[in-house]
C-alpha cells in the first residue's frame, strides 16, 4: 500500500470516528445504513466481482436472519449471543440450500436467482401467522451482550463501523487467498480451470455461500438497527438495489461497494425529500450506470488517474 | 372432487395467461438474446391503457387492441435506443430492463393511482357457465383459455409452417448465417420484438380483468413467467406452453392445498429441473 493511500485511509477511518460529532443524527444514520447495505452490495460483489455471478437473491439470505433474530429476540426473548448466530446460522443454511442454482451460468442464473428470491417473499408476506404478514416483526431491542449494552444509535453506529471493518478485512484476506484467486480464474476461464484441474463447481458453490453468510450477517446488522423487519427487506427491489450499489460503486473491489451504498442511499434520501417518484428516480440512475458508467466510480476514479498520469508522463 | 377440477380450470386459465407473457419474453430470447425484465411492467402498463380504453368507449376488444398497440409502440422505442445498446452482455440487460420497469411502474402509479383497478369485461363475457355435473365456473376464464390457446396455435403455425418464421427459426440457430445470406435480420428483430410486446401489453387487458391491476403486479407476473420460461427453456415456445402448464396448474393447487406456502410450490419444478436439467425441458445451449 502506498502512502497516499495510506493517508486517505486514516483520514477516511478519523472522519468515520468524528462523524457523529460533526455530522449529527441524520448523517449518522444515513452513513450507518450506508455501510449495513454497503456489506449487502459486498456480498453480492464476492459472486458478481470475483466469479462474474450475477445473484438476485441476496435479500433472501439477508432477511432470513433478520426474521430470525427479529423473531428469537421479540418473541422468545433470546439474548442477542444467541439469536444473532442463529440468525447468520439460517441464512447461511439458506443459501446453503439455493446454493444449487450455481449448477446454472449466465441468464439461467439470473433468472433462477430472481424466482428464487420471490420464494422467500412470498413466504415473508403470505406466512402471516409466523412472519406477521405485511406489519412483520416490531419492536426488536438495540443488541446487548452481557452487561454491555447498546443504548443509542450514536453507539449503534460504532459497532457497526466496527463490524465492517472487521468484515472489510476479512474479505481481503479471502479474496487475496489461493481461494479468491481461483474464483476469478473461474471468471476469466471456467473450461481453462476446470482443465487445470480445479472443480469449479464446488469453487463457485463454497463462494456463494460464504456471500450468503455474509449477506446474513448484514441483515443482523440491519435488523438491530432498524428496530423491525418486514416482507420488504425479503423483495426484489433489495436484492437489485444491492446490486446496483456493487456496480455503481465498482464491481471487485472493497471500497466500492460501500461507494456505491452512500451515493444510491445518499441519492434516494435526498430525491425524496422533494418528489414523490422516487422509484422512477432509481429506475433512471439503472438505465445512466449501466449506458454511461458500467465500470462504477472507482472505475471513473481509476481513468481518470491513468489520464492524468499520462499527461505527466 | 369439484374443488381439484375447479381448480384444475383455474390453473389452465392462468396457464393461458402466463402463455401469452412467457412467449413474447422467450421468443425475444431466443432470437436476439434479449433479456428484457420490463416484460411485466409492459403486462401493467397494456392493462391500464386497455383499461381508460375500455371505461372510455366501452369497448373490450378495443382495449385488448388498443393496449397491445401501445406496449407494441413503446417497446420499439425501448428497444432501439436503450436495449440495443447493451449488445449481448445479459448483466447490463437486467439492469437496464429492471431500471426502465421502475420508471414505467412509477409513471403507471401518478397516473393511475394505487388502487386495485379491474378492466371491465364485456357483458357477455361475464356471468358464470354450467358445467357438466352442475359445476357453476365464470365464463371469462374459458374466453381466457380459448384465447390462449387461439395465440398458441397462432404463434406455432407463423413459426413452423410460414416463411418467416422459418427465417426467425434459421436467426434462432445461427444469425451470423442468416445475415449473410442476405435476409435483414435486423428488421426480424423489430417484428419479432413488437409482437412480444405487443403480446405482453395484450396479456396485461386480458388479465386485468380477472386478477386484477396495481403497483406491484407487474413484478409478481413477471416472475411467474420467469418460473414458465426457466422450466420450459429459454428460446422455446413449445417449453414455454409446456411451462405455462405446469406454472399455472402447481399455482392453483398450491394455493388451494397450502394456502401460505404457494409460492414455496414454485421452488420445486424449479430445483428439481435444476438438479436434472439446467437449461429446461426444451432449453439448449446458447
Amino acid at each position: 500500500m502506498d502512502r497516499a493511500r495510506l493517508m486517505l485511509l486514516v483520514v477516511a477511518l478519523a472522519g468515520a470516528a468524528a462523524l457523529p460529532w460533526i455530522g449529527g443524527p441524520f448523517w449518522t444514520g444515513l452513513a450507518t445504513q450506508m455501510m449495513i447495505f454497503g456489506l449487502l452490495a459486498l456480498s453480492v460483489d464476492l459472486l458478481l466481482g470475483h466469479a462474474g455471478l450475477f445473484s438476485l437473491t441476496h435479500a433472501s439470505f439477508f432477511a432470513v436472519s433478520a426474521y430470525t433474530v427479529a423473531i428469537l429476540q421479540v418473541r422468545y426473548g433470546w439474548p442477542t449471543l444467541a439469536a444473532a448466530p442463529a440468525g447468520i446460522l439460517l441464512g447461511t443454511a439458506l443459501a446453503a440450500l439455493f446454493g444449487i442454482s450455481v449448477r446454472t451460468r449466465g441468464v439461467y442464473f439470473i433468472l433462477i436467482t430472481i424466482a428464487l428470491g420471490y420464494v422467500v417473499w412470498g413466504i415473508a408476506h403470505r406466512w402471516s401467522s409466523f412472519t406477521g404478514g405485511d406489519n412483520g416483526v416490531t419492536n426488536v431491542p438495540f443488541p446487548a451482550v452481557g452487561p454491555l449494552a447498546v443504548t443509542s444509535h450514536t453507539q449503534y453506529y460504532y459497532v457497526v463501523l466496527a463490524a465492517v471493518i472487521l468484515c472489510g478485512l476479512g474479505y481481503r484476506v479471502l479474496i487475496r487467498s489461493p481461494f479468491g484467486l481461483g474464483l476469478r480464474g473461474v471468471k476469466a476461464s471456467e473450461t481453462r480451470m476446470q482443465s487445470l484441474g480445479y472443480r469449479t463447481g464446488l469453487h463457485i458453490y463454497v463462494a456463494f455461500v460464504l456471500s450468503g453468510a455474509l449477506a446474513s450477517f448484514a441483515g443482523v446488522l440491519y435488523v438491530y438497527y432498524n428496530k423491525f423487519v418486514n416482507p420488504v427487506a425479503a423483495s426484489f427491489p433489495v436484492s437489485v438495489e444491492a446490486a446496483l450499489m456493487a456496480i455503481v460503486g465498482g464491481t471487485g473491489t472493497i471500497v466500492g461497494p460501500f461507494l456505491g451504498a452512500g451515493v444510491v442511499l445518499g441519492l434516494r434520501n435526498w430525491v425524496s425529500s422533494f418528489v414523490e417518484m422516487h422509484h422512477a428516480i432509481m429506475g433512471a440512475v439503472f438505465i445512466a450506470t449501466v449506458l454511461w458508467a458500467p465500470q462504477g466510480l472507482v472505475g471513473i476514479a481509476a481513468r481518470v488517474r491513468a489520464r492524468l498520469k499520462g499527461r505527466d508522463g | 372432487m369439484t374443488s381439484a377440477i375447479l381448480q384444475a380450470i383455474n390453473g389452465v386459465s392462468l396457464a393461458a395467461l402466463l402463455f401469452l407473457l412467457a412467449s413474447g419474453f422467450t421468443l425475444s430470447f431466443g432470437l436476439m438474446r434479449v433479456v428484457n425484465m420490463a416484460h411485466g411492467a409492459y403486462y401493467l402498463i397494456g392493462g391500464y391503457v386497455g383499461l381508460s380504453i375500455a371505461e372510455h368507449t366501452g369497448s373490450f376488444a378495443l382495449a385488448l387492441a388498443g393496449g397491445g398497440a401501445a406496449v407494441a409502440l413503446g417497446g420499439f422505442f425501448i428497444d432501439r435506443f436503450l436495449i440495443r445498446r447493451t449488445g449481448e452482455n445479459h448483466l447490463a440487460q437486467v439492469l437496464l430492463t429492471v431500471g426502465v420497469a421502475f420508471v414505467i411502474g412509477d409513471v403507471a402509479l401518478q397516473i393511475w393511482g394505487g388502487d386495485n383497478l379491474m378492466v371491465p369485461a364485456p357483458q357477455q363475457l361475464k356471468g358464470a357457465v354450467v358445467l357438466p355435473g352442475g359445476i357453476y365456473y365464470p365464463k371469462y376464464r374459458f374466453i381466457l383459455i380459448f384465447l390462449g390457446v387461439f395465440v398458441g396455435i397462432a404463434l406455432w403455425l407463423l413459426y413452423k409452417k410460414t416463411q418467416i418464421g422459418a427465417v426467425v427459426r434459421a436467426g434462432v440457430d445461427d444469425r451470423e448465417q442468416v445475415n449473410a445470406t442476405g435476409i435483414n435480420v435486423d428488421r426480424l428483430f423489430v417484428m419479432v420484438s413488437a409482437l412480444a410486446s405487443f403480446l405482453a401489453g395484450l396479456a396485461g387487458v386480458a388479465g386485468g380483468a380477472f386478477l386484477t391491476l396495481y403497483p406491484g403486479a407487474e413484478w409478481e407476473i413477471l416472475v411467474y413467467a420467469l418460473v414458465v420460461v426457466i422450466v420450459g427453456g429459454l428460446g422455446s415456445l413449445e417449453g414455454a406452453m409446456i411451462g405455462a402448464l405446469i406454472v399455472g396448474l402447481l399455482d392453483a393447487y398450491g394455493r388451494w392445498l397450502l394456502p401460505e406456502f404457494s409460492y414455496f410450490v414454485l421452488f420445486g419444478p424449479i430445483a428439481l429441473l435444476m438438479i436434472f436439467r439446467p437449461r429446461g425441458l426444451f432449453g439448449r445451449e446458447h
